[in-house]
């Protein structure tokens, strides 16, 4: 049993998929999902930037609201517009499933790459099409729609480069739709003999469901934004109703595919959560079956229930009866996922990693921003809260405390694989502390904020609310230096970082099981496959500082049921 | 079978005069203090959901911060044997949210089909939103910019759009609606104790919540509730209140208060604003000299000078025909380097009110910039405080 370890398991192979080829062009043609991944994450943490940048000014706008000459209303209704139209089409839609799915799905799976390699490396050029197109907006005057785009002020009001963005949100939803077609067909096809259904990592159900919302909800997005830009620019009236259109009508296509956007954001960051938690915890994840059933049911829920945007739209009250009922039914499924989740922690062996603090971290914001989604949903107290910073406060709970949470703790949990080094566990920390504190301290304030009646997108306050704009705009100082540090230490290790080895925490799937970095091909032969929660194999080895898993008694305990 | 459902919830709701008499809910930790006999419902539904809330947090979070100290790794230990799936507990936390979100289901659609109902005796107010501006319309044709209301009363106000969607939102009644363009959306409330008008303190925050362009933040008005004596008289008052001021009195009398109607977007300094400012506009001098001097370089239309359309034979006679133009169909003739996004104020403003205001540009040194008059009474005048709406 000793040996197997050293000789399956090499620490660093002497060629990795960083080193196989060199040179500019190597990667910018090349097919291979691991540096596609590296190419998105690049991107996407490069638009979280800006999205963060954005943030900040809105913040500070909101900490000085008189200072006009500093920042006049309309570059506020810009900023605001863009912070949100980055972080949602360039940051979090493509964040798990194209940078974190693209690197780790295929290697879960044992595969050599994706099914569709080409297609792969095609979305990512029609991502960065769609950036470009957020830029060429910017240089036209930049637009303050914001990133609901509703009518008929995008239509016939709204000045600048409405046009080029809307443009760029039709090319990026195809690059999106490429990406879940990819992976609809990588998880079918790909799977290593033995891994069944009920086998696969929770990570790839939870991707699975997303691509299924990315295929047959982004055309929608795509029609919806053509509408728009056809009205907007030859004025078909669609949308108008002095030529017998309807602006609600534009809400209901937007939302239609926005509202399951929200789980093609949040549900590969349950997804990460559910790998992070029993890796972290040293323990089988507990209830397999609902976890990954929760993933479908939410997927499924998330096509029905669009309308709770719109309880004050003006749409029938029978409507709004059936659609606050619908969005009941999406609750469930979360909370089961949170119940699953503490229990897999139950009688674990729980190591406080910067990823697992995250994870941590995930689960309490999570419950906060999932709760506070009922008031949302309850209709008598939804007239109050909507388009107030209450509802404000709740999607940021759930987009980034818990989808962007959720990313930022797979980057950790994977950037040993990933890049080959360790971060400082140290630093990754005190900054994930950080970013804890700042988020609650930004986004707590503005509940009650939201819940006393300050609305949605204004630059100016009454005097009332003085106070938990600041407290909140001092929260978010707080959490752009957790992300300044993390930003440093993860540069750091790139250079300077101890070699990673080839499990630092002690996973039993498949990625733990070839080198960090990983090969070109990341597995020589098809590995078979055990019960990728089961941790019995998995044992701690000195020399390597890392931990190997005696791969014979892995498979073993699968096929005898041991092991849970 | 499907159509008869709307009637059937309507029935299963209760009748809305029910809540007739409940004391208004106070401010809380959440919430501002009610005003409207929706409110004590809609604060009580969201002060349970607090606590179901706080419940739930603190159980989850409680039994999270317990297993992490309880279960946390010690040394190398590396494999945990823990339960993998109780098939009994997760149909227990599966089932009991449902039941628990069912509940609070019913609890909500009560509070809204109240909400959504209005009784059949409402006083009906007409409101237009157009950027960015609130019109209030009363039945006897008054007008007002902040929404006066009877106490006591079930009011419902039918909305409508001139441009985009906004959204009213009167926070203290705990009522919201957007108002869309090309269609009527109605909301109603019944506040039962009088705010007075002496102070603008006094009146519960009136939002536009709906993004709406540029000043979408400043789109916002004050509430008073009026007891029934109080508003009556004020109503006449106010349907009255240009009618009552001679006419050479007008432009100082009428004129600051029709003004704040344009403040939002027309300066009288000469400052940047939405609109060109009435005042000394890039060295041409201010608004009536631009438009009466027969040789004005003031560039409408893609550069023409003003001077092209007034004038004996020319489009319009007089340059008052030009400014009222301006004001009922602004789309006419758009200056140079602004955009044509000023709505119309047909109906809105009446010749009375368009005399005010072209006094007062006719007399612009008269005013400060904040369009307070502090220009000399003629000796017949009586004071200029004697205006009696706001």
């Amino acid at each position: 049993m000793t040996t197997l370890d050293s000789r399956q398991i090499p620490t660093s192979a002497p060629d990795n998929y960083l080193t196989h080829t060199r040179g500019l062009l190597s990667w910018l043609l090349t097919l291979d999902h691991k540096r596609i991944g590296v190419m998105y994450m690049t991107a996407v943490l490069t638009s979280f930037f800006v999205g963060g940048v954005m943030a900040l000014l809105v913040r500070t706008k909101l900490l000085f609201p008189g200072a006009v000459e500093w920042m006049s209303a309309d570059d506020y209704n810009k900023a605001f517009t863009l912070h949100g139209a980055v972080m949602v089409f360039l940051v979090i839609i493509p964040s798990v499933p194209a940078a974190l799915g693209n690197f780790i799905l295929p290697i879960m799976l044992g595969a050599k790459d994706v099914a569709f390699p080409r297609l792969n490396l095609f979305s990512f050029y029609l991502w960065v099409l769609g950036a470009i197109c957020a830029v060429w907006s910017l240089l036209v005057g930049g637009f303050d729609t914001g990133w609901t785009f509703y009518t008929p002020y995008s239509t016939q009001f709204a000045a600048g480069g409405v046009i080029p963005v809307l443009i760029g949100v039709f090319i990026l939803g195809f690059s999106s739709i490429f990406t879940g077609l990819n992976f609809i067909v990588t998880i079918h096809k790909l799977r290593p003999p033995g891994m069944t259904w009920f086998r696969m990592p929770l990570f790839l159900w939870a991707v699975y469901a997303t691509a299924v919302i990315q295929v047959l909800a982004t055309p929608v997005l795509g029609i919806t934004v053509a509408l728009l830009v056809i009205e907007r620019a030859f004025n078909i009236g669609i949308f108008d109703p002095s030529m017998g259109g309807d602006p609600v009508l534009f809400q209901h296509f937007f939302w239609f595919y926005s509202h399951p956007a929200v789980y093609i954001m949040v549900l590969p960051g349950m997804g990460i959560i559910s790998e992070i938690i029993a890796v972290h915890s040293h323990r089988h994840i507990f209830g397999f079956r609902f976890i990954a059933f929760s993933s479908i049911a939410i997927a499924i829920f998330s096509f029905l229930v669009w309308g709770h945007h719109m309880f004050t739209s003006g749409q029938s009250p029978m409507m709004n009866v059936l659609f606050s009922a619908i969005t009941f039914s999406v609750a469930i499924p979360s909370a089961v996922k949170v119940f699953n989740w503490l229990a897999t922690l139950y009688k674990g062996s729980i190591a406080f990693n910067t990823p697992m603090l995250y994870g941590l971290a995930f689960i309490f914001l999570f419950t906060i921003g999932g709760l506070t989604g009922i008031p949302l949903a309850v209709l008598s107290t939804d007239i109050h809260l909507h388009d107030t910073y209450y509802v404000v406060a709740h999607f940021h709970y759930v987009m980034m405390g818990s989808a962007l949470i959720a990313m930022i703790g797979g980057l950790h949990h994977w950037w040993p694989k990933m890049t080959g080094r360790m971060f400082s566990d140290f630093w990754g920390k005190i900054a994930c502390g950080l970013v804890f504190v700042g988020f609650n301290v930004c986004f707590f304030t503005q509940f009650m904020l939201g819940s006393q009646g300050m609305p949605r997108r204004y630059y100016m306050y009454q005097p009332e609310f003085k106070m938990y704009h600041h407290i909140s705009t001092g929260g978010s100082y707080i959490m752009a230096i957790g992300f300044i540090i993390t930003a440093i230490y993860l540069i750091h290790s790139l250079f300077a970082g101890k070699k990673a080895p080839a499990n630092p925490w002690g996973g039993a799937s498949l990625e733990w099981q070839c080198s960090s970095p990983p090969p070109h091909d990341n597995f020589a032969v098809t590995p078979r496959v055990g019960d990728c929660y089961d941790f019995s194999a998995v044992r701690w080895d000195e020399e390597q500082e890392g931990y190997v898993i005696d791969t014979e008694a892995h498979i073993a305990a699968a096929s005898n049921g041991k092991g849970h | 079978m499907l159509n008869q459902i709307p009637n059937l919830l309507m029935q299963a709701s209760t009748d809305p005069l029910v809540t007739q008499g409940i004391p208004v809910s106070p401010k809380t930790f959440w919430l501002p203090k009610g005003a409207s006999t929706v409110a004590a419902d809609l604060d009580w539904v969201f002060e349970f959901l607090n606590y179901i809330n706080y419940f739930f947090f603190v159980l989850v979070v409680g039994i999270m911060f317990y297993f992490m100290w309880k279960y946390r790794q010690k040394g190398r230990e590396v494999y945990a044997r823990g339960p993998s799936h109780h098939t009994a507990l997760e149909l227990g936390w599966t089932i009991l949210p449902t039941i628990i979100v069912v509940f609070i289901f019913f609890v909500g659609f009560k509070g809204f089909m109240i909400a959504k109902t209005p009784p059949a005796n409402c006083y009906q107010i007409d409101v237009t939103a157009s950027r960015w501006n609130w019109t209030f319309k009363y039945p006897n044709g008054a007008d007002s910019q902040d929404l006066y209301i009877p106490a006591g009363r079930p009011v419902k106000l039918v909305m409508r759009s001139d441009d985009v969607l906004h959204s009213l939102f009167i926070r203290d009644f705990r009522v919201k609606n957007d108002v869309v363009p090309g269609r009527f959306s109605t909301l109603w409330f019944q506040a039962d104790n009088p705010t007075g008008m002496e102070k603008e303190e006094d009146g519960h925050w009136l939002f536009c919540t709906e993004f709406c362009g540029k000043d979408h933040s400043n789109m916002n008005r004050r509430v008073y509730v009026l007891n029934q004596t109080d508003f009556d008289a004020w109503l006449t008052k106010r349907a009255q209140w240009l009618d009552v001021i001679p006419a050479e009195e007008l432009y100082y009398k009428a004129g600051p208060i029709l003004f704040k109607r344009c403040a939002s977007c027309h300066t009288l300094d000469g400052s940047v604003g939405t609109g060109p400012s009435w005042g000394n506009y890039d060295g041409s001098g201010n608004i009536w000299e631009r438009t009466s001097n027969p040789q004005t370089t003031h560039k409408v239309d893609n550069g023409k000078p003003l001077s092209d359309f007034i004038g004996p034979g020319k489009q319009y006679e007089a340059p008052e025909g030009y400014l009222r133009e301006s004001i009922l169909n602004p789309g006419a003739h758009v200056v140079d380097t602004y955009g044509n996004v000023m709505p119309t104020f047909k109906g809105q403003l009446n010749d009375r009110a368009i005399d005010a205001l072209i006094g007062m540009m006719k007399n612009l040194k008269d005013f400060d910039a904040k369009g307070k008059f502090i220009g000399e009474l003629p000796a017949t005048a009586t004071p200029a405080t004697a205006t009696p709406a706001k």
